[in-house]
């Protein structure tokens, strides 16, 4: 028995893909279908980073083709992933060297942002993906305690600067750059966003696949040059389920939607509180709070994280999480969540609505 | 999100800055129009009440668009204002109620004993 590549096409539109709810063939992941005879051959291309899952996804897939194509020969299917710059707005420059940019933003501080940021970030490159995270927060840098990395970057051309690394991740930090851990940055406005606007542009990024943006809270002025001036393909809310917290990620949520970027989805953090003598789990900060946000809102929730005991220890080490337990069950949230944003972002990825406006002159 | 706009046409001769937005809607704003309409703090102020009336905008020009993000536009002027931020929804905005915010500028500038030239 012979088929053609339709029928292939065809047996494949019936199966979903898990991750992003479409089928392979409308979600244009099915490549290069080979025929011969009754022996099949095709590539599958994700557009996100999901190396742990792409043995799932074979299995998954020549299970559903053998049942679906009767007498068929030798099948071999190959799962990849890769990951689609997105649509550049014009006017402002695409950050040479960096695909998509994630922006990890809370209207309140202290909610876990940099935390989140750091986790994500790892796991979506265990995932297989080029990650780097650049520390926005000028006034309180966390991310070179939070990577265990210290010391200064390096210059190769004197104009540029070598990202720092560590964990597999690239990083750039104004904590990179000021001796000692109680120098404060005494700085206002326009020093902080000209700061930010070279940490981004004059860091050689190599070749990322996201470069996820741990965001200062607050609704001033970092986030306002984010927006006018950096090609961010959307933007992750932090936030716990207490309300005084829910009132400013509302806040934050209202300020990227008025300059034109788009929302992710919202993280709750600390949404239980795990007892680390008896295991009891409790809402201390209140239950749903961010579900709820979701559902008045209509953006994603992406997932709720606990409040546990090790997640600060290991960031406050330079462990992270994902990276000091990657088999256990906050790193496998952590995963959940890094996945469910790299599927949406690859979506937003190929929307190109959102790009800016052509603009003509015309001397009529 | 509101209404995106899909292109801008500046016509310099005619001093008209012609919006097409994804609704299918298109508005053509004359420069004036828009120059004493600036939503910046110099032409708004801080709130309602606070408008400076803008006089002799009759001929103004427009040297340049710089594009704010993905949600604005910041109009360069020739008479040197470049502070006003138009986002897509203020120019809807605009479009939408032009012949009413026309009229009352007009009036407001005869109440004044002020000219457009």
């Amino acid at each position: 028995m012979s088929f053609s590549e339709t029928d292939v096409q065809n047996a494949l539109k019936n199966l979903i893909d898990p991750n992003t709810k479409k089928d392979y063939v409308s979600g244009k992941s099915v490549k290069n279908i080979k025929v011969n005879g009754s022996d099949v051959s095709l590539d599958i291309m994700l557009g996100y980073p999901a190396r742990s899952v792409w043995d799932d996804i074979r299995s998954m897939i020549e299970t559903h083709l053998k049942a679906s194509l009767k007498g068929i020969g030798k099948l071999s299917v190959n799962v990849s992933s890769k990951v689609v710059p997105h649509a550049v707005q014009r006017g402002v420059k695409l950050v040479e060297g960096v695909k998509n940019i994630i922006a990890v933003a809370s209207g309140k501080g202290g909610v876990g942002k940099s935390t989140t940021a750091v986790n994500l970030a790892l796991a979506l490159a265990a995932e297989g993906a080029r990650v780097g995270v650049l520390d926005a927060d000028i006034y309180g840098p966390s991310q070179p305690t939070m990577l265990g990395i210290s010391g200064q970057p390096k210059s190769v051309d004197g104009k540029s600067i070598e990202p720092m690394t560590n964990h597999g991740l690239q990083a750039m930090s104004i904590g990179f750059m000021i001796d000692g851990e109680d120098t404060p940055m005494v700085w206002r406005g326009p020093m902080v966003t000209q700061a930010l606007d070279q940490l981004l542009h004059q860091t050689r990024w190599d070749n990322l696949d996201y470069l996820v943006v741990d965001l200062p809270p607050g609704t001033g002025d970092i986030q306002l040059t984010l927006a006018q001036k950096v090609p961010v393909t959307g933007a992750v809310i932090v936030t716990t389920p207490q309300d005084i917290a829910l009132m400013d990620a509302r806040k934050g949520l209202k300020m990227f939607e008025k300059v034109g970027i788009k929302i992710v989805g919202i993280v709750e953090n600390m949404s239980t509180h795990i007892c680390s003598k008896c295991g009891h789990e409790e809402h201390i900060f209140g239950a749903g709070g961010g579900e709820k946000m979701c559902g008045d809102y209509k953006v994603e929730f992406l997932g709720g994280l606990p409040l546990d005991i090790r997640i600060r220890e290991q960031a406050d080490s330079g462990n992270p999480t994902v990276v000091a337990d990657p088999e256990g069950k906050i790193a496998k949230e952590y995963k959940q969540i890094a996945r469910r944003i790299a599927v949406k972002v690859a979506d937003m990825a190929q929307d190109h609505s959102a790009a800016f406006p052509k603009i003509v002159v015309q001397n009529t | 999100m509101s209404e995106q706009p899909t292109e801008i046409k500046l016509h310099q001769q005619s001093r008209l800055l012609e919006i097409t937005f994804d609704d299918g809607v298109c508005f053509q704003l004359p420069y004036e129009f828009l120059r004493v309409y600036s939503p910046s703090a110099e032409v708004s102020g801080h709130g309602p009440g606070q408008e400076v009336l803008q006089t002799g905008k009759k001929d103004v020009g427009i040297k340049e668009l710089i594009p704010i993000g993905s949600y604005a536009v910041q109009i360069n002027f020739d008479d040197g204002h470049d502070t006003g931020l138009y986002t897509w929804e203020y120019l809807y905005k605009l479009g939408k109620n032009q012949s009413r915010l026309w009229q009352d500028y007009l009036d407001r500038l005869s109440a004044a004993g002020a000219v457009r030239e």
